[in-house]
């Protein structure tokens, strides 16, 4: 038996001059929650379109569950359930209705179909709301819709893109816990998320992309580790001093550990022991107006602003990148 | 195919039987249309001749003449019967086209993408609108009928079950023929305001230049030749022929250019329409 879930292999896929994914390569074990993490833009819906057979790549291919989802997409429609970032449940209907449609749109019948249905609004609380028309539903309730209809015909493999995007933090909670039940369930499950804090608490392993393009990938440990010491976030004000702070901190530090990031609104500041270099970096930014000063320890946003020098955060996207999302999100 | 298609189709016609008001409206408006639109122009009253000017035996001829020849343009004395049984393909054209609307609303609120990553056919999200506007076309023509009657239709003399369901299969002839163009078109746009435009560009000189609202023999020349391309002046000579018993001749030959309007459409629909759900 083939012991990868998902076997991406070179996906790249290009929209006009615009290339939205370029060479992306992971496996994912069976059993396994992997995290695709990255900000907004940088690839992820499109990776997971492709592996749930939703786009087809403009080149490279993917095994999902050993299955081509080039040459053979049907099969992998079978195995898969997909919670994708947009609602998709037909709010004229009732929750009932919704999931029924979708347990009969994998084929199953009858009475199993109303059993698997029900099953799936009880695991996720719906049930006593199964009647209500989905126009009714909270906004937590309707994302818990979502992943009833994607679990009813229990699919091995799992994608949930940005499942807890707009979510309050007690449906986040909630959530997490669904995902860590399908996972004792032996439920592959594959996310997208550009919060770190998901990444790193549900995930096995964690890839982070950015431009199209995986920059690291292993388990959230193993990348944070990657960061030795402690870092500082120095936040300027001005982002023009930023030149200045650095040559300044330089000096005091020696070079190569200190570099702007963030178009100069931040300075990170690489340390074996914070605590000890603190008095004498205070003094070294008397004179400049400093916003604030932080000691972060290592974590996977850490890890993605070393890798890229930007912040996971960072809203901003170039236009075209800006367009393409505004389209997926239609 | 079949099993996808009818789980698909039992969504609509719930979706359209749970919208109340658009169910009433969509009774409605035919309604107006035939009360309104047959009722004023009543043919009748050209003739009826309560004071004439010349001879009563006289009078009497030029009524009878003009009543044969209101016969033979309309096939019936009132313009309320003729009107009724055009406008019921032209309801079907209507359909189709909110048909074509509900597609492109399943694409922008994401239903289409649950549809396309479940294992099923996707020529049967495809078949299933055109089965879901097969249903309302039939339940919104009986109601017509059966409303028409009340008011004052004239079926033909011994009308029989065969000429009903004659009627009802030209109806879903130009209903599978129309709702194909149109979701063909919706599968591949991603705005209604388009379908919207293009559906008021088409649907009015459709119905105008046919024989629904009037008779083909009444039209200039030059407008006469675009009505006999036009399907739906087969199919509304063809419901009246089933339903009001007016002469045309030749009903096979309305009926086979309507089967083959029905079949090319279905069929390069039903490619057009995938091929727009497999784009990105």
């Amino acid at each position: 038996m083939e012991s990868h879930a998902i076997v991406a292999d070179r996906l790249v896929k290009t929209y006009g001059n615009l290339v939205a994914v370029s060479d992306v390569s992971f496996s994912i074990g069976r059993g396994e929650t992997f995290a695709l993490l990255g900000p907004n833009g940088a690839g992820k819906t499109t990776t997971i379109k492709m592996l749930s057979t939703l786009t087809k790549p403009s080149s490279g291919d993917a095994l999902v569950g050993g299955y081509s989802v080039v040459r053979e997409p049907l099969k992998v429609r079978r195995l898969i359930g997909l919670v994708p970032q947009d609602l998709t449940a037909d709010d004229e209907m009732t929750g009932w209705e919704n999931v029924l449609v979708s347990a009969r749109l994998y084929g199953i019948r009858g009475k199993k179909a109303e059993e698997e249905a029900k099953r799936v609004l009880e695991l996720l609380g719906l049930w006593e709301h199964r009647d209500r028309r989905v126009a009714t539903y909270s906004g937590g309730m309707r994302r818990k819709l979502e992943i009833a209809m994607s679990l009813v015909h229990s699919p091995e493999i799992l994608f949930l893109d940005e499942p807890t995007l707009g979510l309050d933090v007690q449906s986040r909670r909630h959530l997490w816990d669904y995902v860590f039940m399908l996972k004792r369930q032996g439920v592959t499950i594959m996310l997208t998320t550009h919060y770190m804090e998901e990444a790193e608490h549900l995930s096995d392993r964690v890839a982070i992309i950015d431009h199209g393009r995986i920059v690291a990938e292993g388990a959230p440990e193993e990348l944070k580790s990657r960061i030795r010491g402690d870092r500082i976030h120095v936040e300027l004000a001005d982002p023009r001093e930023a030149d200045k702070v650095v040559s300044a901190l330089n000096e005091l530090l020696g070079p190569s550990s200190v570099e702007p990031a963030s178009g100069g609104q931040v300075v990170v500041i690489s340390v074996q022991e914070a605590s000890s270099v603190l008095p004498d970096i205070i003094r070294a930014l008397t004179g400049y107006r400093v916003k604030s000063v932080n000691v972060v320890k290592p974590n996977l946003e850490e890890v993605f602003l070393e890798l890229t020098g930007r912040s996971l955060r960072e809203e901003s996207m170039d236009p075209a990148r800006f367009r393409l999302h505004l389209r997926r999100l239609r | 195919m079949l099993y996808e298609t009818l789980v698909l189709l039992r969504r609509e016609v719930v979706k359209w039987v749970n919208r109340r008001p658009v169910l009433v409206i969509s009774i409605v408006t035919p309604l107006f249309w035939i009360l309104l639109f047959g009722k004023s122009f009543n043919l009748l009253r050209l003739i009826s001749l309560e004071a004439p000017p010349f001879p009563a035996p006289l009078a009497e001829a030029f009524q009878r003449y003009v009543s044969s020849l209101l016969v033979e343009l309309f096939g019936t004395l009132d313009y309320f019967t003729y009107v009724t049984s055009g406008i019921l393909v032209v309801f079907a054209l209507f359909q189709s086209m909110f048909s074509g609307v509900s597609v492109v609303f399943d694409k922008r609120l994401g239903y289409l993408t649950r549809l396309l990553v479940a294992p099923i056919p996707r020529g049967s999200i495809f078949l299933a609108k055109v089965g879901g506007t097969l249903f309302r076309v039939t339940v919104l023509s009986a109601v017509l009928l059966l409303i028409a009657d009340m008011a004052g239709f004239r079926f033909k003399e011994g009308i029989s079950i065969i000429d009903l369901l004659g009627a009802w299969i030209v109806v879903l002839l130009v209903a599978s023929g129309f709702t194909s163009i149109f979701s063909s078109i919706a599968f591949h746009i991603n705005n209604q305001e388009v379908l919207f435009a293009l559906a008021n560009l088409v649907n009015l000189p459709l119905m105008f230049t046919s024989s629904a609202i009037f008779p083909v023999e009444q039209m200039p020349e030059w407008l006469r030749s675009i009505a006999v391309l036009n399907p739906l002046t087969y199919a509304a000579d063809l419901t009246r022929y089933f339903l009001v018993g007016k002469e045309i001749g030749d009903p096979i030959t309305g009926l086979a250019v309507l089967l083959v309007f029905a079949s090319a459409s279905l069929l390069a629909g039903y490619h057009v329409s995938v091929k727009g759900m497999e784009k990105d």
